[in-house]
């Protein structure tokens, strides 16, 4: 067998980008074929073929480097660079919810009664479910830091309990949030006051649910011994994710939910 | 934790309140929800059988494999019928 005179990963052979390309027209043509012809099999196709790639992917990527070793440091740079770039576009992407919200809020016109909240709309009071909201994102940040120092503490046994902890406030987080969208007195369609306060926190509801999955699978390999106490980048790409998340919804609440009530 | 089968001399009766001693006993890879199976999964992955890290596991493998192309080809193809179709101008 050749050994290679360099520390990069040479992968093999893969289906899964074409593959997970293909799900991306799928999922896009199966929206047009949901908004303008009531047709959902495209989108659930879609959706299902996205969620089949990614699981197989991420697998793959596992045994690539839990098993097989191909994660040398300097592999291990390239994917905190990866993640650190990632985790910068979705800033600006929510930068863009956030300036459509100031946009109409700095200045309101004459059609939303010259003010804002705009008349006739009732905002959330900031001091009751999003508050709570925010105490149990910033203790999920403080129980994910835990279970960090556990990790690299080789504290097998506390380090699932905080992952575990972590992972619950997060669900937490999404419970209680889910019953304040089902409970608000406005909706998406109330004008710009709906539109941007529900995009916007709409966006941080999903990433939430993305980084509380990502967390998840890596308690999962926590509780199989995939991490070690010097090499668990996995888990430190969740950690940041959801520090992300949490910064996210501070941004949220402070202009959102506080001065914009 | 004294529920780990430690080769010990004492007589089975460990009342549960005394084991809090024992916890300084486990070593770090202690059988606390399981037991480690990363070295046999380092193995087989590492078989230098030519097959790529997606398909090195087997027929579970190969069922995943085939069941995402069926759905993404097929439904590559469904696509393109359904956006032709929609493409085409409807008289009334």
């Amino acid at each position: 067998m050749a050994h290679q005179a360099h520390s990069y990963h040479m992968v093999d052979p893969s289906p899964w980008p074409i593959f997970g390309a293909a799900a991306a027209l799928l999922t896009t043509s199966g929206l047009i074929m949901w908004f303008h012809y009531n047709s959902s099999q495209l989108l659930a196709l879609g959706l299902l073929s996205m969620v089949l790639v990614m699981i197989q992917w991420w697998r793959d990527i596992v045994r690539e480097s839990t098993f097989q070793g191909h994660h040398t440091p300097t592999v291990q740079k390239g994917l905190r660079y990866g993640m650190i770039l990632f985790i910068t576009s979705e800033a600006f992407f929510f930068l863009g919810f956030f300036w459509a919200f100031f946009h109409s809020s700095l200045a309101p016109t004459p059609e939303l009664g010259g003010q804002w909240p705009p008349t006739g709309i009732h905002p959330l009071n900031p001091l009751e479910v999003p508050l709570l909201n925010t105490a149990i994102l910033l203790a999920s940040g403080v129980t994910v830091t835990w279970a960090h120092h556990s990790i690299t503490e080789s504290n097998r046994k506390q380090a699932i309990h905080a992952l575990t902890l972590t992972v619950l406030l997060g669900l937490y987080f999404t419970a209680l949030q889910a019953t304040e969208y089902y409970e608000a007195p406005f909706s998406i369609a109330d004008g710009v006051y709906g539109s941007t306060f529900f995009v916007a926190t709409g966006f941080h509801g999903l990433h939430v649910i993305i980084g509380s999955s990502f967390l998840s699978i890596c308690l999962l390999r926590l509780i199989k011994f995939h991490f070690t106490s010097n090499h668990h980048f996995g888990f430190e790409a969740a950690a940041w994710y959801w520090h992300f998340v949490d910064v996210i919804w501070l941004f949220l609440y402070m202009t959102i939910y506080w001065w914009g009530s | 934790q004294g529920l780990k089968p430690i080769v010990s001399t004492e007589s089975p009766a460990l009342i549960f309140g005394t084991t809090t001693k024992l916890a300084s006993d486990l070593p770090a890879t202690d059988s606390f929800l399981g037991k480690n199976k990363v070295p046999d999964l380092q193995k087989l992955f590492q078989q230098a059988d030519g097959l790529p890290v997606h398909l090195k596991r087997g027929v579970p493998d190969k069922l995943l494999y085939r069941t995402t192309m069926a759905l993404t080809i097929g439904g590559t193809i469904y696509c393109l019928v359904a956006l032709y179709m929609a493409s085409q101008p409807r008289n009334q």
